[in-house]
């Protein structure tokens, strides 16, 4: 083979590998599995994964800016949540540039009111249910925290509720599809599609970079968990891995594919962190302090209804972030603000006792029954969620 | 299928909007249709390249194809079963 040859066949090689890993989707089985290890590993190298407390981070920033807290929060770039919220978001924004489809995307006024008022329920619910769909709910279950199931039911009839709202809406409100404009003359004299792979790769070498950096400082936990937060990132926007839809799309589709990914998902994470507890590789109760049931099932009903008005849940709201989505934006906003808001009122009121405390599960059925429990419950969701997609009788629309 | 020329019965406009509403309008829009009749779903929405291909293609309905449009939309079309 002369060396010219050998060349060319490995460019074809690097660009077929291209296509497979940013330009086609994903299966979402394979992130429900990627998802898992990487919240495992998280969880071993520093403290379980969560988004809300990220958020109320930024949330407690302004709030202390504008002088209703008294109190300095943590830097951002100090705060383990904050952190890998920020990995989330670079990833997803280096994977939907090196797939072309980075873009600033709008939506139409009463999309952005919904998506702010989505924000705001979701991080009202997330302070009651402690954490948000993934620290209240997938992390607290893998962590087997009994918060987490029962802020699974909640967020089944917060989904109910939100998803009769669209239809009364698509109903009762007309609203002008948005008008997009024409392509328009490269900007600056650069084709963008052909720019933005460059620009993601940048921001990978960034990433990694930042990592050594913290490292440098002895911070190296905290540069991981931006790196775990990265992978995240490119891992939820490569295969649109969405929460909301296991919840959703039972009742308005019928569709159960989202329903049999997160359970496996929850079934690798519950067992791995059963043997990291079980063996003492980190304290058992690490990661069970949700409030068992009131807070964590009527936080997780009013998240839920929040999540279908913004169309995002604590996760996919940063994923779409990174993909340009407006409404996310404000999202993001109503969710940082409420959420830090609520945690103060539930503090000024003294509410977190009244509202239950953390139960873990091995505490309630012994570290023998835990385990098979834990998979029959979440294989019964997906038998439900199979035969309804065959019988419709869960479908409102 | 020439896409470009096919004969639409109705078309739902679904630009800036995101997930779940384009999928929604196209699921009340497809129950007003008769069997055969074809609707046109216009969006641009990323997450629609996934779910109106795959969600279209369910029961006895028949997901067409989809065009790429030059201000960033597409154009779905499903033939109602």
């Amino acid at each position: 083979m002369t060396s010219e040859n050998f060349f060319s066949s490995v460019k074809e090689e690097a660009r077929k590998n291209y296509i497979a890993i940013f330009e086609q989707d994903w299966p979402a089985w394979l992130a429900g599995i990627f998802l898992a290890v990487l919240a495992l590993l998280i969880f071993l190298w520093d403290t379980p994964w969560g988004i809300a407390g990220g958020y109320r981070n930024w949330g407690d920033w302004f709030l202390y800016g504008v002088g209703v807290n008294s109190q300095k929060p943590f830097l951002p770039w100090q705060h383990p949540m904050s952190m890998s919220n920020f990995g989330i978001f670079a990833g997803a924004l280096m994977s939907a540039l090196m797939s072309r489809q980075f873009k600033i995307r709008r939506a139409p006024s009463l999309e952005y009111a919904k998506g702010i008022m989505g924000g705001v329920l979701m991080g009202c619910g997330a302070a009651f249910a402690g954490g948000c769909n993934v620290g209240g709910f997938y992390t607290a279950t893998g962590m087997l925290s009994m918060g987490g199931i029962a802020m699974m039911m909640g967020l089944g009839a917060g989904a109910w509720i939100g998803l009769r709202y669209l239809l009364w809406e698509m109903e009762n409100i007309s609203m002008k599809p948005l008008v997009l404009k024409k392509k328009s003359a490269p900007f600056l004299g650069v084709n963008w599609d052909k720019v933005q792979p460059y620009i993601g790769a940048g921001l990978f070498i960034a990433v990694v970079v930042a990592f050594y950096l913290y490292s440098s400082i002895d911070k190296s936990t905290l540069g991981g968990i931006l790196f775990f937060g990265f992978l995240i990132g490119l891992v939820m926007h490569r295969s649109r891995f969405c929460f909301v839809r296991a919840f959703r799309c039972p009742f308005m589709t019928g569709e159960a594919d989202m329903v049999k990914v997160v359970a496996m998902s929850l079934m690798i994470y519950g067992m791995g962190s059963a043997v990291i507890k079980w063996a003492w590789i980190k304290d058992p109760m690490v990661g069970v302090y949700h409030p068992f049931f009131l807070g964590s099932l009527g936080g997780g009903l009013i998240f839920g209804v929040g999540m279908i008005l913004a169309g995002g849940c604590a996760s996919s709201t940063l994923w779409r972030i990174g993909e340009g989505h407006v409404k996310l934006v404000m999202t993001l906003m109503g969710f940082s603000l409420a959420n830090a808001l609520t945690q103060k009122f539930i503090a000024v009121y003294n509410l977190s006792e009244k509202i239950g405390k953390g139960v873990f599960m091995p505490d309630l059925f012994s570290w023998g029954m835990t385990i098979p429990l834990f998979i029959i419950f979440f294989l019964v969701w997906v038998f439900v969620a199979i035969w309804n997609e065959e019988s419709e009788k869960f479908v409102i629309f | 299928m020439d896409l470009t020329n096919i004969e639409v019965t109705q078309v739902v406009d679904t630009c800036g909007l995101s997930c779940p509403m384009p999928l929604l309008k196209t699921k009340k829009a497809l129950k007003a249709l008769k069997s055969g009749e074809i609707l046109e779903v216009l969006g641009n929405d990323p997450g629609s390249k996934y779910d109106l291909p795959e969600w279209g293609d369910k029961g006895d309905n028949e997901f067409l194809g989809m065009v790429d449009v030059d201000d960033g939309a597409t154009r779905y079309f499903i033939k109602k079963g």
